[in-house]
This record gives structure tokens, C-alpha cells and sequence, in this order.
């Protein structure tokens, strides 16, 4: 196929799986808290009305790094759709893409002006300490697997097995990092509720629609990452199945636990890194 | 070509969640309050799973078709407004368990 074609297909795909996931995801932690909750569709219709309401800038904003930083973080997801499922290229690229997210995250709350998107702005720094390191999963991964490829990952896993049970503390980890990036879960202090929206909380129309189709396009991708990369070759169904049952695990923590505080969920998450890479690591030599 | 037949699955069952949405809104004004069975979402789910997870059953259409269609109908009836269609969307569910389990044990 096309390279052109084949990107613009598996966008489309991450794109709209993910918006209905976020959808699910929301109506599940409605459920679970006793209330009707949105209908599943809700996230794509509410992003799709974005797109039509009228764009309004603050007049604090520090333009045109206002504008620029919500398309940045477009950019940056749509690339991980090419570097993952359309050329498998390297999961060190996937980290890179990563660690820009954080400074889109930081630069999206500063250059709003809001008091709100500032202290996510400070969040996302803080938070960058902890979840840079449960990224560096990928180490344990290359030291199991000798390649930072997703295709030799994959092709390792096809002849030895699924890595969830050869490094099952770097499956965990990289979970931490998926909790971390869902909403009102313990550890997504960016944009936990005591701060509105967090980075987003000033921005209208246009550029919301460009940030939810980032968050939408983000969510398949880190679900994907963790399916390929932990369980190797699977069908299209068992990426569905899987997509859908981490989405509605991840639901039930988000819906039954507290937003932690700051200082709490980056301690937390730095423990779960330390267990994670030196449990990992033991694992490894014995093995 | 697979991902084309899979951009057509997800597009049928977003479009479907989208009507479904849309159409049970104007049937229902209300919330959801009463437990009554919706008879057309009913037959709606029951044909919807049936074509959707015993597509290999269906010979007459081609399975991508069955599936598409499947998917389309089990959105219309999985999109309904908050608290409706779920009791129709778990029964056509087993029923197409039931015929799914009894074409396994007869072929």
C-alpha cells in the first residue's frame, strides 16, 4: 500500500478507536460510580463540536506559541502512528515523542496565561520526573530483546514468547505510565480536578478539538505500544479485546481511587520505577 | 486491504452509535426510568449479533458485509440514549451466543 495511504488509514484508525475508548472509559466510571454516565460516543461528538464552536484566544495568551503548541502536540501523536503500527520503527523515537508530550503539556498550561494551565504547567515538569523514568522501560525491554526495533520486538516475541512473562515488572511499569496518563486517576495530576482542565482549561474551539484528537490518537497509541511490545504478534480482535479490557480496568481505578496529591503520585510513581528497573533488572540476571 | 476492511468496521459502528443516538433521543424524551423491552431495538440486537459473531454461518453474504452490518445495527442499539437498549443489547447478545455455541456442536 501507499506509504501515504497507510498513514492517513491507520491515523483514521488510532483516531477513532481511541475517542471511542475515552468514551467507554468515561461511561464506565460512571457506572461504577452509580450514575448513568455519558453515552460512549459522547468523547467523538464532543470533540467534533470543537470544530464548529468559535475559536476565542485569551488575552494573556503569548501568542502565536499559543496556536503553535496545540498542533505540536497533533504533530508529535500522528508521528507515533507512523513510527508504531505503520513502519514499526524504534521504540527510542516512541521515548523522544514521549518526553516532547511532557513539554507540550508544560508549554500548553504556561502559554494560556490561565493560573490554572500555570500550575499544570508546573505539574508536567514534576510529573516529567517520575514518568520519564517509567519510560525507561524500553531499557529493560532492549537488554531482554537486544533491539529497540518494534518489528524485532515482535519477531523476538513470535520465537520466545510474550515479554509480559519474561519481564512482567516492565509490563507493570509501563502501566503505571498508561494510569498516569488517563483522567482523574490517582497519578494524572496535569489535569486532575482541583485545577479544571489543567493545560487545556483555556483553550476553546479550534485548538480543544486539536488537543482531544492528540489525547484521542495518545490513548490508542500507548495501549498499542503495551500490546505489541508485551504480548508480541496478535490479531486485530486481540487488540481490541485488549485495547477494551485495559481501558475498563484502568476505568475501575480511576472511578474507586482518590487524585493524589503532587508530591504523593510522583513519589509513588518513582517507587513503582525503582521496584520496576531494579526488579526487572534481578530478573533478568537470574533468569 | 485489512485495514481498509477494518477502517469500514469502525466507521459502521461509530456511524451506528451516532444514529443510534440520535434516533433514541427523539423516541425517548425522557431518562430512563421504565424497564420495558423495546421490541424493535430488540429484533434490531438480536439481528445485529446474529450477522455480527456468526458471520461464517451467513453464506449468502460475504462475511466482511455481515460483519459491517452486524457492527452498524449493534451500535444503533449500544448508542441509545443513557439506560436504554442495554437489556435488548445483553439478550440479542445471547441469543447469538446460543446459535453461535449450537453451529460449533452441529458442524
Amino acid at each position: 500500500m501507499n506509504l501515504m495511504a497507510n498513514i492517513l488509514l491507520n491515523v483514521l484508525i488510532a483516531f477513532l478507536v481511541g475517542s471511542v475508548l475515552l468514551g467507554l472509559y468515561r461511561k464506565v466510571v460512571a457506572r461504577v460510580q452509580s450514575r448513568p454516565g455519558p453515552p460512549i460516543i459522547q468523547y467523538l461528538l464532543h470533540l467534533l463540536k470543537f470544530y464548529i464552536k468559535e475559536s476565542s484566544f485569551p488575552k494573556t495568551a503569548a501568542m502565536p506559541f499559543y496556536i503553535g503548541i496545540a498542533s505540536i502536540l497533533m504533530v508529535i501523536w500522528i508521528s507515533a502512528v507512523i513510527v508504531g503500527p505503520v513502519t514499526q520503527g524504534s521504540l527510542l523515537i516512541i521515548f523522544g515523542i514521549y518526553a516532547i508530550h511532557k513539554i507540550v503539556e508544560h508549554n500548553a498550561g504556561s502559554s494560556s496565561g490561565s493560573p490554572y494551565g500555570k500550575l499544570s504547567c508546573v505539574r508536567a515538569v514534576y510529573s516529567a520526573a517520575a514518568e520519564v523514568p517509567l519510560f525507561a522501560v524500553l531499557v529493560i525491554i532492549y537488554l531482554k530483546t537486544g533491539s529497540m526495533g518494534i518489528s524485532d520486538i515482535i519477531n523476538y516475541q513470535a520465537v520466545n514468547g510474550p515479554l509480559l512473562y519474561a519481564i512482567p515488572l516492565a509490563a507493570a511499569m509501563y502501566l503505571v505510565l498508561i494510569i498516569s496518563k488517563a483522567q482523574y486517576t490517582p497519578f494524572s495530576i496535569t489535569k486532575g480536578k482541583d485545577i479544571v482542565s489543567g493545560y487545556e482549561t483555556e483553550h476553546f474551539g479550534l485548538l480543544r478539538g486539536y488537543l482531544m484528537i492528540s489525547e484521542s490518537i495518545m490513548w490508542y497509541m500507548l495501549l498499542w505500544i503495551f500490546l505489541t511490545v508485551f504480548l508480541g504478534p496478535i490479531s486485530p480482535i486481540a487488540y481490541i479485546i485488549g485495547m477494551v479490557g485495559i481501558t475498563v480496568g484502568i476505568a475501575f481505578i480511576s472511578a474507586t481511587s482518590p487524585l493524589l496529591n503532587p508530591n504523593h503520585s510522583v513519589i509513588l510513581q518513582i517507587i513503582f520505577a525503582i521496584i520496576g528497573i531494579v526488579g526487572s533488572i534481578l530478573m533478568l540476571n537470574v533468569l | 486491504m485489512d485495514q481498509v476492511i477494518y477502517l469500514i468496521y469502525i466507521l459502521s459502528f461509530v456511524i451506528g452509535m451516532i444514529i443510534g443516538l440520535v434516533l433514541s433521543y427523539k423516541k425517548y424524551t425522557e431518562p430512563f426510568v421504565s424497564k420495558n423491552i423495546d421490541i424493535v431495538a430488540l429484533v434490531i440486537s438480536i439481528i445485529g449479533w446474529i450477522l455480527l459473531l456468526n458471520s461464517q454461518l451467513i453464506m449468502l453474504i460475504p462475511q466482511y458485509i455481515s460483519i459491517t452490518i452486524g457492527l452498524f445495527l449493534v451500535a444503533l442499539v449500544l448508542g441509545m440514549r443513557p439506560g436504554y437498549g442495554r437489556f435488548e443489547l445483553v439478550i440479542g447478545f445471547i441469543v447469538s451466543g446460543i446459535i453461535w455455541i449450537t453451529g460449533m456442536v452441529l458442524l
